[in-house]
């Protein structure tokens, strides 16, 4: 065998003195370090990023908007004479007034609730929908995966909003929002059901489900315990993401006039009101048209901040 | 024997003439977190790689030895960095290279095969397109071969190469003709019967187009009696070198692929996991660099696969003269392949030098540390202190004597055991279980040693219920475990706990550590809020773990935590038995023992029944009672762990017991 002798340069027995590297403990908690949970980590990467930082500020004040527009104009958006039509921006107007002499800012201001409230009502009943159709497909898998996988791909087979074009022209006498809400809602929950699906077919398979059906746990435990709370962070970062989407197609099917009647006040309708006048008053149309870009921007925004920060690829375990 | 003495003196001449391959000096490596902290990776370390040497660096994970070996490469992840030090490769400095720089040193001087052979391969490309990538990015000439100086330095003397040409590869258009001129060279020189099918069979063997040289043909007639004329005549003739398909399938055919023309055209998923190991090897030694850094090449391999591979790495390097540097965290494997050990602790090497030596008197008490906890077959079983009072080193002996294992009561009975699964898109059944029986007696550790695909996870799974056997049936205390239904499988649920292998995935990252553990007591509806947060508690002591941890989540604990964290969660029902399935296998050798010991301590004090299920026979010897070795589904072996450890009876067994690195050699024997 090698003895010392042979050994050669450089490569002498070597021992390192104790205190350049002290033992430790094997395997010791480091208890110094704050607990973290997953939700935590991802609160700590959004409270970082600054496209969360601005989209936060841009939301909290829209959601102000239409929850209080009383605070921010005391003018009727519905209170419209035609002495005032296309009049310039005068004090207490600032954005001047429409072809049918109604306050611009006003209609503006109003027309945040109803954008808000399509897109959030869309995405709740989306969400709710989807997943739970996607996770009974996924968790159970066998037949009733293959039939409702085939219904989600007959539903992805038609475009949303030809669909919902065609759906709202029969109910053109219904008035209220709800039934944009639901006409989004029922052409927009099959991606989210997809990616529900997707999420709780990949953790239905982890180990913790096994453990925890050892541990005497029943599979409609293991669903709403583990599989669901793991498969959650796809689900929000999509939820978040199309939120705006849906104020936007809110927004595309009152200017086709077949969304909102003309009787609630939405920036779609306004948009198209203005279309006609835009070679000689474009800033009718301008306003409406920039409060819906900055609302959309500012939820697209936030669901890539969320997905930064919720991205299962960036996480360890 | 003198021939050998002789070929090793020369080598020692040569390396003391040439000085090192590779120096690295004083080596810093830092890697900058998020918020611009620099953590020191590696910290002054040395070592040097001399030519034909085979050198281990071993340490836990995260001690640096990975990237140690990558900053030589320059193939550091993420924001790691060389800050300091030298690494010099044949004298020249390359630590301030730029990664334009690196690509001439890479797969021409240095190759690498890396840890995954799962991840580390294109599932998209042919394996022999993935070959054919390392040789066309080196401008690799494929029909000469490249050879070290210090491999030819080290050739026999005796074939004296008489031209480049000699060189030259055997093309597998030129085969046949080359096979028939020989055979006709042997007929000539009177050759015939047994001798000639061997010489011709050899020859049939030996002559692998794309790695055969014309010198190495001509060698082989010579030596088989054919006159040095006709030899070289016939080699000149019909060697002319070698297309990139045959050069490809040489390589391969080296790294021991057989049938490698065809293995070439198939994808990476038509092959095994040590079919994979071998392509990377074939592609790190494609342009015959002079430096090989393998990093942990094997140990996602079975033993026996593991012990071929580096049968043939060491065979194929010692031939070609290439230095290895191979990181590794098994010291029985360090000691067995390397001839210089480095051993590296939190960024830092700790101790170096000839690895029989160190492994054998460790002297840093890290070193120390590491070779006691190494389970090496000359191990024991482990004594639990509380069982013997405080004075565990006196008593060596067997913890559970063979008159309480001849009488302790059945507890979990397993008799003609089998399970077939249905192979997709055919009709055919596969056996994954064939007909398995024993027994696991109330207090002690029974064992199932197998590799991977011998059943041995969904003996477990059947055993806990988990999945339904096809036949055979399993009992617990006495009833069998197929009829529990509603509040009695409930029952037994809470006595027989499961440990799984994988640390990082059998805990719910969602969940504190103390709904973790509080989880089965819900279940089972034990106790009120109170008397839960106590029993929590009660069960981190028991596994030795801080309160404070209740509050984390797994993500920030260790694999060695998480594992005590599921033996927690399994305890806290007061079960009989404990099934683990590989419930060790992911954890570094220190963080093993403590483990090993603590479900040692846990059956000790409680009286636990283990079925362990394990790929590790060393860790079989410290820890089991009784052994079942299974292959292929199939029982093979069933005995106590002394008898199938010192008298195994099948061939099967002795494989398994041979192949464990390092099984022979005493380590630390300055220790105790």
């Amino acid at each position: 065998m090698t003895d010392i002798n042979t050994t050669l340069p450089g490569q002498e027995r070597y021992v390192a003195p104790l205190e350049e590297t002290p033992l430790q403990t094997v395997d010791t908690v480091d208890e110094s370090a704050p607990a973290t949970s997953m939700w935590s980590d991802a609160w700590r990467t959004l409270r970082r990023n600054p496209l969360f930082i601005i989209s936060a500020i841009l939301i909290v004040f829209i959601i102000f908007v239409a929850l209080f527009p009383g605070v921010f104009t005391k003018t009727d958006p519905n209170y419209c004479t035609l002495d005032d039509s296309l009049e310039p921006a005068r004090p207490g107007h600032p954005f001047g007034f429409d072809m049918q002499g109604c306050d611009v800012y006003a209609r503006v201001v109003y027309g945040t609730r109803t954008s808000l409230s399509v897109g959030i009502l869309s995405t709740l009943i989306v969400v709710a929908v989807g997943t739970l159709i996607g996770a009974i497909a996924g968790f159970c898998g066998g037949w009733i995966d293959a039939v409702l996988s085939r219904i989600v791909d007959i539903f992805m087979a038609i475009p949303m909003l030809l669909g919902a074009i065609v759906v709202l022209q029969m109910f053109r006498t219904v008035t209220s929002i709800w039934k944009v809400v639901l006409v989004l809602a029922l052409f927009g929950w099959v991606s989210t059901a997809r990616i529900a699906r997707g999420a709780v077919l990949s953790s239905k398979n982890l180990e913790f489900n096994t453990a925890s059906t050892a541990l005497g746990s029943t599979p409609m435990r293991n669903l709403f315990r583990h599989i669901l709370p793991n498969s959650l962070a796809p689900i929000i970062v999509i939820a978040t993401t199309s939120l705006g989407s849906y104020i936007v197609s809110e927004a595309t099917l009152s200017f086709l006039g077949i969304g909102l009647p003309s009787t609630t006040v939405s920036w779609g309708g306004d948009i198209s009101n203005a279309q006609s006048i835009l070679r000689t008053d474009p800033m009718v149309l301008f306003y409406p048209s920039v409060a819906l870009a900055v609302t959309v921007l500012a939820f697209i925004m936030m669901g890539d901040a969320v997905k930064d920060a919720l991205d299962p690829k960036s996480r360890t375990a | 024997m003198s021939e050998q003495t002789n070929i090793d003196d020369k080598l020692d001449q040569l390396q003391r003439a040439e000085g090192p391959l590779l120096e690295v000096k004083d080596l810093q490596v830092d890697f900058t977190t998020d918020d611009g902290r620099a953590v020191h990776a590696v910290r002054d370390s040395s070592f040097s790689v001399y030519p034909g040497q085979w050198v281990a660096i071993v340490g836990e994970s995260g001690s640096g030895k990975s990237t140690s070996a990558m900053a030589c490469l320059g193939l550091l992840p993420g924001t790691g960095k060389v800050v300091g030090g030298s690494i010099k490769l044949n004298g020249t400095e390359i630590s301030h290279y730029a990664q334009k720089e690196f690509v001439n040193v890479r797969g021409s001087k240095m190759g690498l095969v890396p840890q995954d052979p799962m991840s580390n391969l294109n599932p998209v490309w042919r394996i022999g397109t993935q070959v054919k990538e390392a040789l066309v990015a080196n401008n690799m000439d494929v029909s000469h071969e490249k050879r070290s100086d210090l491999a030819k330095a080290l050739a026999n003397a005796d074939i004296e190469i008489k031209s480049e040409g000699d060189e030259t590869f055997l093309g597998s258009k030129e085969l046949p003709e080359l096979l028939e001129a020989a055979e006709q060279a042997l007929v000539g020189i009177g050759v015939e019967g047994d001798a000639f099918t061997r010489k011709m069979e050899y020859f049939r063997s030996e002559w692998v187009p794309g790695s055969e040289t014309r010198w190495r043909v001509a060698d082989d007639l010579i030596k088989a009696g054919v006159k040095d004329d006709d030899a070289w005549y016939i080699a000149k003739k019909y060697v002319t070198g070698s297309s990139m398909e045959d050069r490809i399938a040489g390589l391969l055919v080296e790294a021991g692929l057989p049938d490698a023309a065809t293995r070439a055209r198939q994808y990476p998923h038509e092959f095994s996991g040590g079919m994979r190991q071998r392509a990377l090897i074939a592609i790190g030694l494609a342009c015959r660099p002079e430096l090989l850094i393998a990093d942990e090449p094997t140990s996602a391999l079975d033993v026996t696969v593991q012990k071929k591979i580096l049968d043939h790495l060491q065979d194929l390097t010692d031939s070609l003269g290439t230095a290895v540097l191979f990181i590794t965290h098994d010291l029985g494997l360090a000691a067995e392949r390397a001839q210089h050990i480095v051993v590296m602790y939190k960024g830092q090497v700790v101790e170096s030098g000839p690895s029989l030596e160190v492994l054998q008197h460790p002297q840093h008490p890290y070193t120390k540390r590491l070779v006691a906890a190494a389970p090496s077959l000359a191990s024991q079983r482990i004594v639990s202190v509380e069982e013997h009072g405080q004075d565990a080193s006196s008593i060596m002996e067997h913890k559970v004597n063979e008159q309480s294992l001849e009488t302790a009561d059945t507890i979990i009975e397993v008799s003609h055991l089998t399970r077939e699964f249905k192979l997709p898109r055919t009709k055919d059944m596969f056996k994954a279980v064939d007909d398995v029986s024993f027994k696991v007696k109330r207090g002690t550790t029974l064992a199932i040693v197998g590799e991977s695909g011998s059943g041995k996870s969904t003996v477990a799974n059947m055993v806990l219920k988990l999945l339904e056997p096809t036949s055979g049936t399993v009992t617990y205390n006495g009833s069998d475990i197929a009829q529990f239904k509603g509040k009695s499988l409930l029952d037994f649920r809470r006595h027989v706990q499961p440990v799984f292998q994988n640390p990082y995935g059998s805990l719910d990252p969602m969940y504190s550590i103390f709904r973790s553990i509080e989880e089965p007591l819900r279940i089972h509806k034990i106790g009120d809020k109170k008397s839960r947060a106590a029993r929590v508690r009660e069960l981190l002591d028991l596994v030795e773990l801080p309160e404070s941890v209740m509050r984390r989540y797994p993500n920030e604990l260790s694999g060695g935590q998480r594992q005590r964290i599921a033996i927690a969660r399994a305890m806290a029902l007061n079960p009989d038995v404990i099934v683990c399935d590989e419930a060790v296998s992911a954890l570094d050798v220190l963080v093993q023992d403590q483990v090993l010991h603590l479900l040692n301590d846990l059956q000790a004090k409680n009286g636990l029944s283990y079925l362990f299920i394990t790929h590790d026979l060393a860790v079989v010897r410290q820890i089991a009672d009784d052994v079942v070795v299974m292959q292929h589904g199939k029982l093979v072996e069933h005995g106590t762990t002394d008898e199938v450890f010192l008298h195994p009876q099948q061939q099967y067994t002795r494989d398994l017991l041979d192949a464990i690195p390092g099984g022979k050699l005493e380590l630390g024997l300055n220790l105790d």
